[in-house]
């Protein structure tokens, strides 16, 4: 009991310490500087566009992965899970040399196209996506594999094309997992910092999103930097509140 | 059960990590102990643990080494960080015996908090360059060039060399928009934006495009322009009676401590 105490505390503290610091009148002001307003917006705007962009990708990846039998799936399903627990530092090595200006695919988009990633709000969405979709993979990929495949059958034997049963049938099914798995994959988007800051850099109003921003902050600006902590708490709240009915059972 | 072997091994395992971990971080009083014959500087023994500018990583880890090389007993323990960082960190108890600064304002503020012995010395100075990616593709040659070359490096502006270019840029009457600048926290990472990674420039000191030799290109910046950065190096409180803390500084001063320092490009103190 005593050492269950412990560990309690010892995830609570650092979340009151941090709310302490807090200096709440001033809380908008600090947060409406210009700094931290472009932080907020493009956090908002990299996260979003993460997460849309690997519900697109990762659906279909789920799918295959949890109804297509086909060698080495195994492996396939490894390697997508891999930037789960990747560093995000080294996520961001990965992606320098795939689609920096030198590297892999990033060679022929800047030869051909003129178009280059690193340095951009783009190149800050590509990073936060690598690092966010197998949330949702995995998430969507668990509930695919273990949905009861009779009522697909039931549709499908009553003459229902099959793209409408997926339509109708299996997606609204495995709804709430799709939903969890995008909200675990937008949370994580949203606190992506390594491969952020080592593939989009940390320029302002174009790649600095609110956690690159606490990070210079710290020096020059603690209060505003504590301010926009307490904004990425408050909305990992809620990201926990929204899924605490898939977690525990409501209570 | 045949859990109870694996568990075992483990936790010898991490018994052995955290004793080595914590063996090599011990320290020793520190007591100067006569030389013997040759006259030369007596020997010190104990830990010193320096806080240095990270442009100081390579000049300090060789100053360090011989240091060690000299006074045998004598252990350095180094750590590197931006100036500000690192005083914030000194500030808030951070055990460190000794802090070189890149500037004057952060052992300003150190001082004026009475967390240093003794009045700081200057022991080197430095001046910033441009680097870019090796062969110059974009063909920089001046301070004005990089506000139109793309995305340049800067250091944080609140980090000695990121005040030490803004100053570059005014005197040079140079305004980098806004949306081009991805700012690095230490010299090194923002030097690292352009070696290891797409930005077309950055400015750093000449002491960082030394040590990055092939994988950047150097511009010179005009003397007009540039900007002499002073490192001042002090003892601190919680050391004052550390003999090897104080023998670190003199090593860094003496002739031995500032040819190093020369072959890295830094410029004698005065």
């Amino acid at each position: 009991m005593a050492v269950a105490a412990v560990g309690f505390a010892f995830v609570v503290l650092p979340l009151v310490g941090l709310l302490r610091q807090v200096a709440w009148s001033q809380l908008g002001a600090d947060l409406t500087t210009p700094q931290a307003r472009d932080a907020l917006r493009l956090s908002l705007v990299c996260s979003v566009s993460a997460t849309v962009l690997a519900v697109v990708l990762g659906l279909p990846l789920a799918w295959v992965l949890a109804r297509v039998e086909f060698p080495g799936r195994r492996v396939a399903r490894a390697l997508v899970l891999l930037p789960m627990v990747l560093p995000p530092v080294v996520a961001g090595v990965g992606l320098f040399y795939a689609f920096g200006r030198d590297g892999l695919v990033g060679e022929y988009l800047y030869r051909w196209f003129g178009v280059q990633l690193t340095f951009s709000t783009a190149g800050a969405i590509l990073a936060e996506t690598f690092v966010a979709l197998p949330f949702f993979v995995i998430t969507a990929e668990a509930a695919l594999r273990n949905l009861d495949r009779r009522y697909e059958d039931a549709a499908l034997t009553l003459g229902t094309p099959r793209r409408t049963v997926v339509r109708r049938v299996t997606l609204p099914l495995v709804r709430p997992a799709l939903v969890a798995g995008a909200a675990l994959a937008w949370a994580r988007a949203l606190g992506e910092f390594g491969a952020t800051i080592t593939f989009a850099g940390n320029i302002q109003g174009r790649t600095q999103t609110v956690p690159l921003a606490v990070y210079l902050l710290l020096e020059s600006r603690p209060q505003v930097a504590i301010g926009l902590s307490v904004v990425l708490v408050a909305v990992s709240v809620a990201v926990l509140a929204l899924l605490r009915d898939r977690w525990w059972g409501g209570s | 059960m045949f859990r109870f072997p694996r568990t075992g091994l483990i936790v010898a395992l991490v018994v052995v990590v955290v004793a080595a971990a914590c063996s090599s971080s011990s320290s020793s009083t520190a007591k100067p102990k006569p030389s013997s014959t040759t006259g030369a500087a007596p020997k010190v023994a104990g830990s010193v643990t320096v806080s240095a500018a990270s442009s100081l990583t390579g000049a300090f880890t060789k100053i360090g080494a011989d240091f060690h090389t000299a006074h045998p007993r004598a252990t350095v323990t180094l750590n590197f960080g931006s100036s500000a960082t690192l005083a914030t960190q000194i500030q808030q108890g951070a055990p460190t015996d000794v802090f070189a600064s890149a500037d004057q304002s952060n052992i300003t503020v150190l001082t004026s908090a009475g967390l240093a012995a003794g009045a700081p010395t200057v022991f080197a100075r430095n001046r910033l360059e441009i680097v870019t990616k090796p062969g110059n593709p974009k063909h920089v040659t001046t301070l004005a060039d990089l506000a139109q070359v793309g995305t340049v490096s800067l250091c944080a502006e609140t980090v000695p060399c990121g005040k030490y270019a803004a100053q570059a840029l005014t005197t040079a009457g140079v305004t980098i928009p806004v949306g081009s600048i991805t700012r690095g926290q230490d010299a090194k990472a923002t030097l690292a934006a352009v070696a290891a990674g797409d930005a077309a420039a950055a400015i750093v000191y000449v002491t960082d495009a030394k040590s990055a030799a092939a994988t950047v290109a150097s511009v010179v910046i005009p003397d007009a322009q540039n900007v002499v950065a002073s490192y001042p190096i002090v003892v601190l409180k919680a050391a004052a009676g550390s003999a090897a803390a104080r023998a670190f500084v003199a090593y860094v001063r003496s002739a031995a401590g500032q040819a190093t320092l020369r072959s890295f490009g830094f410029l004698p103190p005065a």
